[in-house]
């Protein structure tokens, strides 16, 4: 009996025991040879690389790292633009998406997603590689997003080593940074590459928009060699590369794609919806979007906009929407240009016909297309910005009556949906545009007035005008006159698309937009004669621009990793 | 107070009894050991009857066993005892908590029993796999036994254990219920932190009944017969795991006798101990002027205040309270609550079984008035030992902890990247404006900061979160036959804990008030019904298989030998379902969510893992004079790839009794000495497996037209060479106890060698090879040594007793190698500095005007103005950048800690005062810094007073939204404090008055208090145990009254 009790338990307890157990295959992961020889997974790991490429959707817009919005956010990412105190120690802060300042650090990201597409590559080209289906066009579709990541990179450091190994752990490597030429051969070739692989184009309302085209590369590259030809790089001002803009740019022109009618809708449709304007653009879901409303809106909408997002347009954005009767811009600049490190100072220009009393009456529609100012009227709802000349009641979207309301006085309305709720439970598929045919008129327009066809430049910025029902530039502009007229066409037409950050750069305009003071629109009203005065007055005043903040700085300690690439200058 | 002691044994040692007389001789006394123990030798049999006293009290519930033998009774409560036994057997009388005392069997027996006196001797000591008396234990274990932390009735064991066992360290830095769990650290830190988000791999092993478990903090302290803490190579025995050291933790089991029932009550009211005051509104509001005239290019022409002049008389006349309010939101939203724990077990046994079954049941509530905060939890144990056969016992430890927690739906502040989940931040309270209404003059509530108003979170829904764990271990152990002293123990458990969490968000009704319509506008708030059901389930199965045998040969060698194996497999399984819009907000379950797709989440994970071991040990003493003992542990671990999986640990240590000595005995002031040392291997493991395979994971999909297309990414680079942490670890000791127990002394000095420390070399690879991310690799070294000293004193008077026991430990780490590419300076690099130290720049005092700021210019960084810090120049550059900063040398975990412990007795009273400390710690709290930040946020009083103003331009702290290079030295403060943690008085009802009631055998009531005084050497502003920042949730103070009731 009891011998049989002691045989019992053991032989339970060591039934309870395994021979191999410590063999347990992960439960929640595939293996590197699994992915490598199913074609759903190859297909599911090219569709992971599209989001190499940020988006504009994040909390913090790169229009508060220009003088496009106000940061309030004191938080973060962002916060190390708002004042423009940047610099190698403290970079890394905006190295992450929504909070963290959307990607504009972008060099961790980048080349993560660089080695990704390269391992891609190296697979799908290796000899025995899988058939897939489409396996050409995906082929295709990941050179194009390399080059789009090194132009991500270029766009911000300039030139940038050039990585197209896979490496792996334990070994190393020599980087140094390539000219920004090289990069822009780089990108060349690998479009190249890409273009015989991918289909011409891809309609807004097909099951694969937002795969990249043809089309997508002749967008990137008419950006890049936009760029390549700017004050920045083209030091030496060689006309070749502003006739490598041109044509590049001319590729697209009739290529099939026209200005959508509403200057509106087109930010603030769900994708999915037709429009012959975007040529590569981000879509979302319901499953897969964002809330940028409710970090943009204020305390009306229960949103966070004055807190922390505040992506609230600047009184320096809304000065430059021309009035709409006359076409002329409210105010002039005298000072500044190209080079200048000190701030224009601004003149009122009466042949505008503006009234600084009535400032958004007569204006551009394209304000009332992307900013809510006092009065405006969004979702129904009539914005009220207005304090009493008393202090003691104020208007409901007003800064008094909430921080969550902006303290510039303007909310972004570009983007904001018209039709869906407004809530924190929403989420919104909006598509983010990264090519659209407008730039590619103004990067036309730009490349012919600096190969000396102004006719052509005022043609093509008067297409883009004309869209909104604006009057044509007159001939009279010419010059500098017509230059600062396209510079402002391209501010206000591509406002919040990301594009100004780069853009003030690129034209070394920066030292004097950056030294204006950020400034906001006190609103005051008068509640006994019912009379409202607006006064613009300054929010922000940033720290002294200088040359070097025209190339973001590397992180300190990434020198020190790789000893031979050097910081980027004047960061030392 | 009770000793520990082994289940079933009641320690002495006869080598005391020789000592003091009892018997005529060792030979004689070891002559009738043996011939008690030898079976059937006992033919004539005799009937004892005898009382069991202390001083002129009778003791009921006292043993009284038959030596050698199984058989025992217990004393009625008169103290009388009848009981049938061999001719010339002797008999062992104990009690808890008194010295046994043995006894020649004769028909009748008076017995007085004596206060257990302290002496090394009679205690035993749990080890890895086993018990050691503490006169011979050779290795580095404090112990603590159950009612010694159970004397403070914290509702968290973790937090009663701070400064009760040397070398452990214990930070509380939550106070939340139900989630104040502290961090527990044995000699500080010894290996390398990962980077943000890796698993904690610096915690203790922690072993509940021989099983890994995680409910130390929710174990019900009634149930607890001892925690040890097992510092050095002794824990080598758990090898691979053991590194940090192992906590080992034994419940209490039945022992043979009539059934004793224990009830106990406490009721506690508890507040935070210590939350910073905040500015008022005037204040707030002139800061915040203050940080726009910054912000405008401080220029007084064109300077427009955000609060105008009348807007700060009105706020500071109060006359406006629904405009121009004053909140303080402390007051507006904290309140008092309780505690409540009851508790009540009943232990006993015949010849055969020995049962023991507890209940135990807290009940605690949060702290703030409207929200829905309550935690509630179950504790329940039943432990069964029963003698199937002869040399046969099986046994059944079965043990539930149930908990309940509600908390508020409002997930922190997790969109700022917080790890605070569903946790109460104190962020919303203490940094609410104080210019916002917090309840209008006619009861309606505001809305508050960004409409999260804190008085609004009990209509927000709830997160409920059950946790169900049953831990169940089966045991059985064979005594052979036919070899003496060869044992065989084996057994099964099988722990399993489902964890349901219910996350329900309703929106919230709030009152506007509108400036124009003079009306309470009523809103709701902006956000659709939610529910999200997340339910995560853990099992571990543990088989044990192990062998001992103890064996005494030629009477004074006595050796005992164990070898076992172990095989451990633990899964987690997850998954997490949510809906949206619901149709109505009566029923919170998900099928009355919408069932569009847009408007459901499902996710789901699963992982397992798994050990395979081997384990030994040899001790071998020499009349208890000379002592070694050796042990291994061969560690198979699935984490691992093939080949590198298993590691061998070994450890050995030596001990020598110095008072047995003969030169020793004419030394009368030394009753008790020792010198030990040891030395071992081990090892630690705590690091995501499969990092030796490169794999994809899902989750990253991108969207085409309309449709969410899957995508998948790469984990961790692979590193096939990945294997075990290893750490060596020397300690030498002395314990001695002099002047019969009148001070005793305990101290332990250590070195600790960590190598092959897992850390993936973020810092020095360059990002350019764009690796997804890096995986750990035995790189590290850390060097880690200090002390721990114990002191304690004891003595008694006729009527009045007091005991005294201090303890002090140091730990101070060096890392000696870490992947880490060299600074600018050399004077950055971690290496060579304790784990954790941070890079900051060094305050040096204020730029208070225009002149100072350009005569130190190399004391600016490019953001410098007029009223920010300056900042010492390190570099010699002509500003401040990161090459400026320097490594500072303390972390914000201590390297000092220290207890004190006092206990004195009058008659029925006894008072226990218990302190706790830590110094050379300190902590950098940002929130602090923060002041007049354009966020609105409310800033502490202490950084507001004495700020630079353009009026007050000799202030000592910075301007207002102030612009800082980094981290300075300024708010790095000093984190020593020294904490009155517990107090408790209690009266126990006489004997002579229990004896009386045939019904009780004692009966006590206290009251206590748990974090009584805080006295802080530098952070008088907060609770100084936090550490980050001072808007988490701080420690509760706690006011117990409670009764124990025995009968």
């Amino acid at each position: 009996m009891k011998k049989i009790i002691v045989i019992i338990i053991l032989i339970s307890t060591l039934a309870a025991c395994r021979r191999n157990v410590l063999d347990i295959p992960p439960q929640d992961r595939i293996s590197e040879n699994a992915v490598w020889t199913d074609p759903n997974l190859v297909t599911a790991y090219e569709a992971n690389l599209y989001n190499g490429i940020p988006h504009g959707f994040y909390i913090h817009m790169y229009s508060k790292y220009s003088d496009e919005a106000i940061n309030t956010a004191p938080c973060c990412g962002a916060n190390i633009f708002a004042q423009n105190t940047y610099n190698p120690d403290n970079i890394t802060q905006a190295s992450s998406g929504d909070f963290w300042g959307g990607y504009m650090y972008y060099w961790t990201q980048g080349y993560q997603f660089i080695r990704e597409a390269n391992l891609f590559l190296a697979k799908m080209t290796a000899p025995g590689s899988i058939t897939v289906t489409n396996k050409q066009q995906l082929i295709g579709e990941v050179y194009f997003l390399r080059a789009f990541m090194y132009f991500n990179l270029a766009e911000r450091y300039g030139g940038v080593p050039l990585v197209d190994t896979v490496y792996n752990l334990g070994d190393s490597a020599s980087f140094v940074r390539s000219t920004f030429d090289q990069v822009v051969t780089h990108i060349q070739n690998d479009l190249n590459a890409a273009k015989p692989l991918l289909p011409k184009r891809i309609l807004s309302t097909d099951v694969n928009f937002g795969r990249a085209t043809q089309d997508a590369c002749l967008a990137l590259w008419s950006r890049v060699t936009l760029y390549a030809a700017s004050p920045l790089y083209n030091t030496s001002n060689d006309m070749a590369k502003w006739q490598a803009a041109s044509d590049a740019a001319d590729s697209l022109l009739n290529a099939g794609y026209s200005l959508y009618s509403d200057y509106r809708t087109l930010f603030n449709q769900p994708s999915g919806s037709p429009e012959n304007e975007y040529i590569f653009s981000r879509q979302f879901t319901t499953a897969n979007g964002t809330q940028y409303p409710m970090h943009n809106l204020g305390r009306r909408y229960g949103a966070y906009g004055g807190w922390w997002a505040s992506n609230g347009p600047s009184q320096n954005l809304v000065d430059d929407y021309d009035v709409a009767t006359t076409g002329e811009p409210p105010f002039k600049w005298v000072g500044g240009g190209p080079g200048a490190m000190t701030a224009a100072t601004q003149v009122a220009n009466p042949a505008s016909g503006y009234d600084p009393q009535h400032p958004y009456w007569n204006r551009d529609p394209r304000l009332q297309a992307t900013v809510l100012c006092d009065s405006g009227v969004y979702h129904g709802d009539t914005c009220f910005e207005w304090i009493s000349s008393d202090g003691k009641s104020w208007g409901f979207d007003s800064y008094k009556q909430s921080s969550d309301n902006p303290e510039g006085g303007y909310i972004l309305k570009k983007f904001m949906p018209d039709a869906a709720p407004l809530n924190w439970s929403t989420t919104y598929t909006t598509p983010w545009p990264f090519f659209r045919l407008a730039e590619i008129y103004l990067n036309y327009a730009e490349a012919q007035f600096n190969l000396g066809h102004e006719d052509i430049c005022r043609q093509y910025i008067d297409m883009v005008r004309a869209r909104v029902g604006m009057p044509a530039i007159p001939a009279t502009y010419t010059g500098t006159a017509l230059w600062n007229r396209l510079v402002n066409e391209r501010r206000i037409e591509l406002a919040f698309e990301g594009h100004r950050f780069f853009d003030e750069r690129r034209w070394l305009i920066a030292g004097d937009i950056e030294n204006r003071p950020l400034r906001g629109m006190q609103v005051i009203k008068n509640l006994a004669t019912g009379v409202t005065t607006y006064t613009p007055v300054t929010w922000l005043q940033k720290i002294p621009y200088t040359s070097a903040m025209n190339f973001l700085p590397i992180e300190r300690s990434e020198i020190k990793r790789d000893p031979k690439v050097t910081q980027s200058p004047g960061w030392q | 107070m009770k000793r520990c002691l082994l289940s079933g044994e009641s320690g002495y040692s006869p080598r005391r009894l020789l000592r003091r007389g009892y018997t005529p001789g060792f030979s004689f006394f070891l002559l009738v050991f043996l011939l008690s123990s030898l079976p059937g030798f006992a033919q004539q049999s005799i009937t004892v009857t005898g009382k069991v006293i202390v001083g002129d009290s009778a003791i009921g519930g006292a043993t009284v066993q038959v030596k050698g033998r199984r058989e025992a009774v217990q004393t009625a409560p008169d103290g009388r005892f009848t009981i049938n036994v061999p001719k010339g057997s002797r008999l062992v009388i104990s009690f808890v908590g008194y010295t046994p005392e043995e006894v020649a069997a004769a028909p009748s027996l008076v017995v007085q029993l004596k206060q257990e006196a302290i002496q090394q001797g009679s205690e035993v000591i749990v080890v890895g796999y086993g018990v050691q008396k503490k006169a011979t234990l050779t290795g580095s274990i404090a112990q603590v036994s159950g009612a010694e932390v159970a004397v403070s009735p914290s509702p968290n064991v973790g937090a009663s254990l701070a400064g009760k066992l040397p070398g452990l360290i214990v930070n509380q830095t939550n106070g939340e219920p139900g989630r104040d769990d502290p961090n527990l650290l044995i000699r500080g830190m010894a290996t390398l932190p990962g980077p943000p988000g890796s698993p904690v791999n610096s915690g203790p092993l922690i072993i509940i009944d021989g099983v890994e478990r995680s409910g130390l903090t929710r174990l019900d302290p009634d149930d607890i017969e001892s925690i040890s803490v097992l510092k050095d190579a002794s824990a080598a025995i758990y090898g691979a795991r053991a590194a940090n050291g192992v906590i080992l933790v034994t419940s209490k089991s039945g022992h043979r006798g009539k059934t004793v029932f224990d009830f106990n009550y406490n009721y506690g009211i508890q507040n935070v101990t210590k939350i910073p005051k905040m500015l008022d509104a005037v204040t707030y509001e002139q800061v915040y002027n203050e940080n726009q005239f910054y912000k405008q290019g401080s220029n007084p022409a064109t300077y427009l205040p955000f609060y105008t002049d009348s807007v700060i008389a009105i706020t500071k006349s109060g006359s406006d309270p629904v405009n121009y309010p004053n909140t303080d939101w402390v007051k507006a939203v904290l309140k008092s609550s309780h505690v409540q724990k009851i508790g009540i077990q009943a232990s006993g046994g015949s010849d055969a079984v020995r049962y023991l079954l507890s209940f135990g049941s807290t009940t605690q509530g949060g702290d703030f008035k409207h929200v829905p905060d309550n935690y509630q939890q179950y504790n329940m144990r039943l432990k069964l030992d029963a003698d199937v056969a002869p040399n046969l016992t099986v046994g059944a430890n079965i043990s539930g902890i149930f908990s309940d927690g509600t908390y508020s739906s409002v997930t922190g502040q997790t969109d700022l990247g917080g790890p605070n989940g569903t946790a109460v931040t104190f962020i919303d309270i203490l940094q609410a404006n104080p210019t916002l209404v917090a309840v209008y003059p006619n009861g309606d509530i505001a809305p508050g900061r960004l409409a999260e108003s804190p008085l609004l979170l009990d209509q927000e829904g709830f997160a409920k979160i059950s946790n169900s764990s049953i831990y169940s271990t089966f045991t059985g152990t064979y005594r052979a036959p036919f070899l003496k002293g060869l044992r065989a123990d084996i057994s099964y458990n099988y722990d399993f804990a489902n964890q349901f969490e219910k996350v329900w968000q309703i929106p919230a009704y709030y009152y506007s008030y509108n400036i124009n319509t003079k009306n309470y506008d009523r809103k709701l708030q902006n956000r659709v019904i939610q529910d999200n059901d997340i339910y995560n389930k853990w099992t571990t199965r543990l088989t044990n298989l192990r062998f001992t045998y103890e064996r005494t040969i030629a009477r004074r060698h006595h050796i005992t030998v164990l070898a076992g194996a172990e095989q451990q497999y633990n899964t987690n399984s997850f998954s997490n379902a949510g809906r949206k819009n619901f149709v109505s907000s009566a029923v919170p379950q998900l099928n009355v969510g919408s069932t569009a797709g847009a408007d459901q989440s499902i996710q789901g994970s699963a992982s397992a893992g798994a050990y395979n071991n081997y384990f030994g040990r040899l001790n071998y003493d020499f009349a208890s004079k000379y002592l070694l003992e050796f042990s291994f542990r061969d560690n198979g671990s699935q984490i691992f790839p093939v080949g590198k999986r298993y590691g061998f640990f070994p450890g050995g240590s030596a001990g020598w009794v110095m008072s047995e000595e003969k030169f020793m005995h004419n030394l009368p002031a030394i009753t008790y000495l020792k010198l030990r040392v040891s030395h071992g291997e081990l090892g630690n493991d705590r690091v995501a497996s499969y990092q030796n395979v490169q794999s994809y994971a899902f989750g990253s999909n991108y969207v085409f037209g309309s449709s969410d297309v899957p995508g998948i990414y790469p984990l961790v680079v692979p590193n096939p060479n990945i294997t075990w942490e290893v750490s060596k670890k020397t300690d030498f000791g002395v314990v001695a106890t002099l002047w019969n127990g009148l001070l005793g002394i305990d101290a332990t000095y250590f070195i600790e060698h960590r190598s092959n420390i897992l850390v993936p070399p973020v810092l020095s690879t360059g990002q350019i090879y764009g690796y997804p991310s890096l995986p750990d690799q035995n790189t590290g070294i850390v060097y880690n040594h200090g002390y721990e000293l114990v002191l304690t004193h004891r003595q008694t008077f006729k009527d009045f007793s007091y005991s005294l026991s201090a303890n002090f430990n140091y730990a101070r780490n060096k890392v000696i190698n870490m992947d880490e590419t060299p600074l600018a300076e050399p004077w950055q690099n971690a290496t060579g500095h304790p784990i954790n130290a941070g890079l900051y720049y060094k305050f040096a005092g204020i730029f208070r005007d225009q002149a100072d700021l350009t005569k130190n210019a190399n004391q600016a960084w490019s953001g410098s103005k007029v009223g920010d810090q300056k900042v010492a120049n390190l570099s010699g550059s002509n500003q401040i950048s990161g090459n400026d900063q320097f490594r500072f040398d303390y972390t914000a975990i201590p390297m000092e800690t220290f207890g004190f412990t006092s206990i004195f007795r009058y008659k029925s009273w006894d008072l226990n005062l218990f302190f706790y400390g830590q110094s050379k710690v300190y902590n950098y709290d940002a929130v602090y810094a923060n002041l007049g930040n354009s966020d609105f946020s409310n800033a502490m009083v202490a950084r507001a007073t004495n700020r630079w103003t353009v009026n007050n331009i000799d202030g000592t702290l910075p301007r207002s939204n102030e612009a800082a290079p980094g981290a300075t030295t300024l708010y790095l403060k000093d984190a020593t404090f020294i904490r009155l943690k517990t107090m408790e008085i209690g009266y126990s009802l006489p004997h002579s008055l229990i004896t009386r009631t045939h019904t009780f055998t004692a009966v006590r009531f206290y009251v206590s208090g748990f974090n009584v005084l805080t006295w802080a050497k530098a952070i008088k502003y907060a609770d100084p145990e936090i550490s980050g920042n001072s808007t988490t949730y701080p420690q509760q103070r706690i006011v117990n009254f409670g009764a124990t009731v025995k009968f």
